[in-house]
């Protein structure tokens, strides 16, 4: 939002000055902008962090297990710091100042987990560790709901994501419930518009992917090819679905953005996998490198022609990865390095392609009358 | 004030409420069970001491804490049981305060007998050890940890290892265990009561 804000900005002073627009109609651009909502103060992002240490600061003192107050007492401060965190909120939504309410209730979410986390210190709970991360993610979850806060929607997942990670380790196998919980807080992001939580879900769900496949691998890695399946599927709807409805839901493509470049992480994690983590032989390891460098090339040409960043960023660090782990493994006997020659070349030709894809596009773009 | 001012003001409340009293509920019934609950002592074997996130604890092993389970043609697993799953374990006087498993079923056990005692669990592990033709299914009761103040664990976790220690248990009528407190060279000491 910020980029965004700053390059209007500097686009509307332009026609401004060029006599395109009036001052009324940039000033009214301008606040149009600004109230558009969802931008991010540096002060919102400081109190994000205060709370975010408060947090810790308060499980760390549970964790000293400081005998100079008693048990009430101390069960009774974190209920009332559960509580003074809801009224901070209330009072800054007040003063409609949302982004330090939001912070309030992140703090509020906080003390709600220390709270867990002393009781089942108190009575020597030891039970079944990610229920008590459960119950914590349930409490965000329904705070992030109720009160509309981002801060606990995202706390929400992160703590989705740790529970269904130790109960599929408990169990080794795929923790399918974590999908029923992935689920509602996604629905959240979506019904918040909130762009970066949509990234949370997205990184959520690849990781859900990629972990369960590894737990599955026990018959020489062919449970990745499923991960570079779905990966690719993935993608692919968000392709075809931006073409189709570019502007679901709620007039943004973020969605099928998402879905896209979290499509291609997971299909190149699988590949990566493929390649490197089960010792292929050496021609099924040239059509997974070649089937990598296509993949990761067409990614960032997607996000070129697409505006969409995170999947060019994706694309230029997974081909950084690719090139060294390709290197790493070939590097060696003549045979071997004459694989990393010929891949070399295929990704030469790529950028070669983009390049002049890139230039075409630029010498096509009309100007403004 | 506005409508919506005192919208999000009651649901801020609604969410306070929800949160602190789901808490207190688990802190009542906490409390429930260690009054009116079945006290029974078990012996404590030592076991590695680990700290986690809630701070300095001793790890308190039970001799009740595995099982040998026979692999039968008929019968490979134990019934209904698996890793992660709940689990009701039978366990019945052996000697002076000792205890053993005489049974384990996925359901409450409904005639367990007067002397016996009933202790719901979770199925941690389940080894199957092929030479001895048993699985070992290792159960956590929820009773395996005992949290102490900061830099004191390693006086208990001497006296665990020279099994001079007990664990006064809280049974409540669904199989729930609590710690009670510790019994120490034949003498209680329990935690002091929350008010």
């Amino acid at each position: 939002m910020w980029g965004y804000r700053r390059r209007v900005g500097l686009d509307v002073a332009r026609w401004k000055n060029s006599g395109w627009i009036s001052a009324n109609a940039h000033d009214q651009i301008l606040a149009d902008i600004e109230g558009q909502g969802g931008s991010i103060h540096l002060a919102n992002v400081l109190a994000t962090l205060a709370s975010v240490l408060l947090g810790f600061a308060a499980i760390s003192f549970v964790a000293a297990h400081w005998n100079e107050i008693g048990r009430l007492w101390r069960l009774v401060l974190l209920f009332g710091l559960i509580w003074l965190g809801y009224g901070a909120a209330g009072f800054f939504y007040s003063r409609n100042r949302g982004g330090f309410a939001d912070a309030a209730i992140l703090f509020a979410v906080a003390m709600f987990g220390a709270s867990i986390m002393l009781i089942s210190q108190m009575f020597h709970i030891d039970g079944h560790p990610p229920d008590g991360i459960l119950l914590w993610g349930v409490g965000a979850l329904l705070a992030g709901m109720l009160l509309r806060s981002n801060a606990a929607l995202a706390l929400a997942m992160v703590l989705a994501v740790i529970w269904g990670w130790l109960e599929a380790e408990h169990r080794h196998s795929i923790y399918w419930p974590f999908l029923a919980a992935w689920g509602a807080i996604t629905a959240g992001f979506v019904w918040q518009r909130w762009t970066p939580g949509l990234h949370m879900s997205g990184l959520a769900l690849s990781l859900f992917v990629i972990f369960s496949a590894a737990l599955l691998d026990r018959d020489g890695g062919y449970s990745f090819y499923f991960v570079t399946a779905i990966g690719l599927a993935a993608a692919a709807v968000g392709i075809v679905g931006e073409r189709l409805q570019p502007g679901f839901p709620a007039s943004s493509s973020a969605l099928w953005h998402a879905l896209v470049a979290y499509g291609a992480l997971t299909a190149f994690a699988g590949l990566l996998a493929l390649q490197f983590a089960i010792n292929p032989d050496l021609q099924t390891f040239i059509i997974l490198a070649g089937i990598s460098l296509t993949l990761l090339i067409g990614l960032i040409a997607w996000g070129l022609s697409s505006h969409n960043r995170l999947a060019l960023w994706l694309g230029y660090i997974g081909f950084s990865i690719e090139i060294l782990s390709v290197y790493a493994k070939t590097a060696g006997t003549l045979l071997n390095t004459s694989v990393l020659f010929l891949v070399a070349a295929i990704i030469v030709a790529g950028l070669a392609v983009m390049a002049w894809r890139l230039h075409e596009r630029e010498t096509q773009t009309p100007v403004p009358s | 004030m506005t409508m919506a001012k005192r919208n999000i003001i009651a649901l801020l409340a609604l969410v306070a409420l929800i949160q602190t009293g789901s808490l207190g509920a688990i802190v009542y019934n906490r409390l429930h069970l260690l009054r009116t609950g079945r006290e029974i002592v078990l012996p404590v074997i030592p076991v590695d001491p680990r700290d986690i996130f809630r701070g300095d604890y001793v790890r308190l092993g039970y001799p009740i804490s595995s099982f040998d389970s026979v692999v039968t043609k008929e019968s490979p697993m134990p019934a209904g049981l698996s890793i992660g799953s709940l689990v009701y374990v039978v366990i019945k006087p052996d000697g002076a305060a000792q205890w053993k498993i005489a049974s384990l079923s996925a359901n409450y056990p409904q005639a367990a007998g007067a002397d016996a005692a009933v202790l719901k669990g979770r199925i941690a592990n389940i080894y199957d050890d092929q030479a001895a033709g048993v699985h070992r299914v290792f159960v956590n009761y929820g009773i395996e940890s005992f949290f102490v103040p900061e830099g004191t664990g390693k006086p208990l976790e001497e006296q665990v290892r020279e099994h001079k220690i007990e664990t006064l248990i809280a049974l409540g009528p669904d199989g729930t265990a609590a710690i009670k407190g510790l019994v120490i060279d034949g003498e209680r000491h329990l935690d002091p009561p929350l008010f």
